[in-house]
């Protein structure tokens, strides 16, 4: 949608794009694909060449083609620049070995865009490359990986001397890690989590107020209402937060910190809202989805152990504070 | 929605930004918390001079017309200055007037408080230090076109200055009402003076049958209550603004010190333990400014967001209060001294704290807001 119209785009602004997938994470709408649209895309229009543009960017609009992304390993989570899986030259292509893991949708998905070690001798940043990867390439193996919430949403890949044409290179041989942040910065902003936060909160407050609600606490309860008022402050300032990042893109800034602050607190403010949810639910609280007699069908439940996530994907919570402490407010390594 | 300043905004910030970074430097701020009213009153002189007390007020009252928005952006500054200056108790005095007070009342008035001939400070809270306004006890009795009052009112900040008390009484009909009183050298109003942890001067009013005339009245009955709760909102929405300037203020001596002091042959800054810090500080400034600053541009002539005022004082109240806390632990020792300027800020913190509604009282408001 932000997209410019060459691309098959509608040339809205970041913040209608925000607004946009605010809509859609609230009313949890299923059918976008946001490592496509939202992440490699900006990044081919930015990096890529013609042919990848021309390639990729529209069947990425009219939404024909699912991606993944292969950045973590097995042995490369938060120190992501130790990634260790190679792509060897071999004339007119690269040659990959070696195994990705934590890869959400990859059983769906039709292409990969990874990161990968070219120059093995190089120091650790400066020897990988963006390169783009289909998943039906012969000795391309995905194994998938159930989540605690019982749901398979990941994968673990696995490459067995992958033929990967050089023309899927994105931007400069071994200067794929300047690339492949910039796909981190355009996925960072927190806006899915303060839109789930904001619907899964007006859900309490319906509940808490409900007549039917099973262990519905007093609506005068005054530690329920202090409560829910304390996480509606904190949803409203993670949401800002991430309106802020979107209006510093529609500028042309590419946010760093400050979409690392939106990650954290949005991320945050959803386990803080789920948590209470299971708080007030009480017994029925661990309920799980399906059960006899579970209250708001289990919901609160089983979205709590799967957004145990959140401060853990994209970069762990931890890792975005370093950022804004490092590059937000220059403080040294 | 803009995450950006205007150019006006733009203008008031470098302004107030070099004036008071001049003339509102840590000793001042020492001087005025030791006593010294000289201090604060030619610092007044000057940003009345500059056109500060009456950006809000109407151009029609001879004021500059300016949104409550805008003047976020000055209260930013006076916060990160921690300017011991009466804008907030003159603006929302003035801005309340404005939107409920009768029309001669107005007009007499607001060109005053312009020019600074009168500077006005809000007196709502009384014994039990309620912001409850249907909690008024002090006593108006009507005696012809007059009405007497008598009770005290507690916790008034700059009343030493101030030339008018806008203050909440009840009628002895039992209606509320706020009213303009003046105070100014009066013979019927006593000031007892407090120890406040603001370093300003803060002050209980006492009242002996004072008498002022009806047309005084600001606002009447459920009018009353209403201009009382926007003046609360108002006030704890202008020291939310003020809040966010102090905590990124906090933020950035915290960021210069611990990226200067060294230990164990490294900068104290280079840890992860203390950068885990430093970024929780620098998240919260960022949440409560864009919440001050959402909630202050939501006020017009017509009325305000109730449930962002009330975000903004709660989110202002903890997590302020909280950056100055952990600003000390990463101060370490040096920063538990006297001679440290950072417990000014944190003694200001604490007080703005519970200054217009607590977060405790914001979070009962929004949560009528949000139906429950």
């Amino acid at each position: 949608m932000s997209w410019p119209k060459e691309y098959g785009g509608t040339d809205s602004s970041p913040m209608m794009n925000t607004i946009f997938a605010e809509e859609m994470a609230y009313r949890r709408a299923p059918g976008h694909d946001r490592f496509g649209t939202r992440m490699l895309g900006p990044t081919l229009m930015r990096f890529g060449t013609k042919e990848q543009r021309s390639k990729y960017l529209g069947s990425i609009a009219k939404g024909e083609i699912q991606w993944c992304q292969g950045y973590s390993e097995p042995n490369s989570g938060s120190d992501l620049a130790s990634l260790q899986t190679r792509a060897v030259d071999s004339g007119d292509d690269f040659i990959v070995t070696g195994e990705k893991i934590w890869t959400s949708l990859a059983h769906r998905a039709d292409m990969m865009f990874m990161l990968v070690r070219t120059d093995p001798d190089a120091a650790p940043h400066k020897g990988i490359s963006l390169i783009l990867v289909d998943m039906k390439s012969p000795g391309v193996q995905v194994l998938p990986i159930v989540n605690m919430a019982g749901v398979h949403s990941f994968n673990q890949v696995v490459f067995d001397q992958v033929q990967v044409p050089k023309a899927n290179l994105v931007g400069e041989l071994n200067d794929g890690w300047r690339a492949g942040m910039t796909v981190l910065n355009f996925e960072r902003s927190g806006i899915d989590y303060a839109a789930w936060a904001l619907a899964a909160l007006e859900e309490l407050v319906d509940y808490v107020n409900s007549e039917d609600s099973l262990v519905s606490p007093t609506k005068s309860d005054s530690n329920v209402r202090i409560k829910l008022a304390e996480l509606y402050t904190e949803v409203e300032a993670s949401r800002l937060m991430c309106y802020d990042v979107s209006w510093r893109q529609s500028r042309g800034e590419i946010p760093s910190s400050e979409a690392s602050m939106s990650k954290v607190a949005a991320s945050e403010a959803y386990l803080k809202v789920l948590d209470y949810g299971l708080e007030i639910l009480g017994m029925y609280g661990v309920l799980e989805p399906g059960s006899n007699q579970a209250e708001l069908q289990g919901r609160f439940f089983k979205m709590r152990l799967f957004y145990t996530s959140g401060p853990i994907l994209a970069g762990t919570n931890e890792i975005q504070k370093n950022i804004i402490a490092q590059r937000g407010l220059g403080l040294p390594r | 929605m803009d995450f950006g300043l205007t150019e006006t905004q733009e203008l008031i910030r470098t302004s107030a930004r070099e004036f008071l970074g001049e003339r509102s430097t840590p000793s001042v701020v020492r001087a005025v918390a030791d006593g010294d009213s000289d201090a604060i009153t030619s610092l007044w002189k000057e940003v009345v001079d500059l056109g500060w007390p009456s950006l809000t007020i109407s151009e029609e009252h001879g004021g500059a017309g300016l949104s409550f928005g805008d003047l976020a952006v000055l209260l930013e500054e006076l916060g990160a200055s921690l300017a011991p200056i009466p804008i907030v108790e003159s603006t929302i005095s003035s801005w309340v007037l404005e939107r409920f007070g009768p029309k001669s009342l107005k007009s007499d008035l607001l060109p005053q408080i312009a020019t600074g001939d009168i500077l006005m400070t809000p007196a709502i809270v009384e014994r039990n230090a309620s912001w409850d306004p249907n909690s008024a006890k002090v006593v108006a009795t009507r005696s012809g076109s007059r009405l007497v009052i008598t009770g005290e009112k507690r916790f008034v900040s700059f009343s030493e200055q101030a030339t008018h008390a806008l203050t909440l009484v009840r009628t002895d009909d039992v209606e509320p009402a706020l009213v303009v009183i003046p105070i100014w050298q009066s013979v019927s109003v006593e000031h007892t003076t407090l120890k406040h942890a603001s370093g300003i001067p803060v002050s209980s009013l006492t009242f002996y049958e004072a008498e002022v005339p009806e047309g005084n009245i600001v606002a009447i009955g459920e009018g009353a209550i209403k201009a009382t709760k926007e003046l609360i909102a108002a006030g704890g929405v202008a020291r939310s603004a003020q809040l966010a300037g102090l905590g990124k203020a906090v933020l950035d001596v915290t960021v210069k010190y611990t990226a200067n002091r060294e230990q164990f042959g490294r900068p104290v800054g280079s840890f992860q333990a203390v950068q885990h810090h430093l970024a929780n500080m620098a998240i919260a400034a960022k949440q409560v400014n864009h919440l001050a600053h959402s909630a202050a541009s939501s006020f017009s002539r017509d009325g305000y967001s109730i449930k962002a005022a009330a975000q903004a004082k709660i989110a202002a109240s903890d997590k302020i209060a909280t950056l100055c806390w952990t600003a000390h632990q990463c101060h370490g020792a040096v920063g538990f001294t006297w001679e440290h300027d950072l417990h000014l800020y944190t003694r200001r913190a604490l007080a703005w704290k519970t200054d217009y509604g607590d977060s405790a009282f914001h979070k009962s408001k929004l949560a009528d807001a949000m139906g429950l």
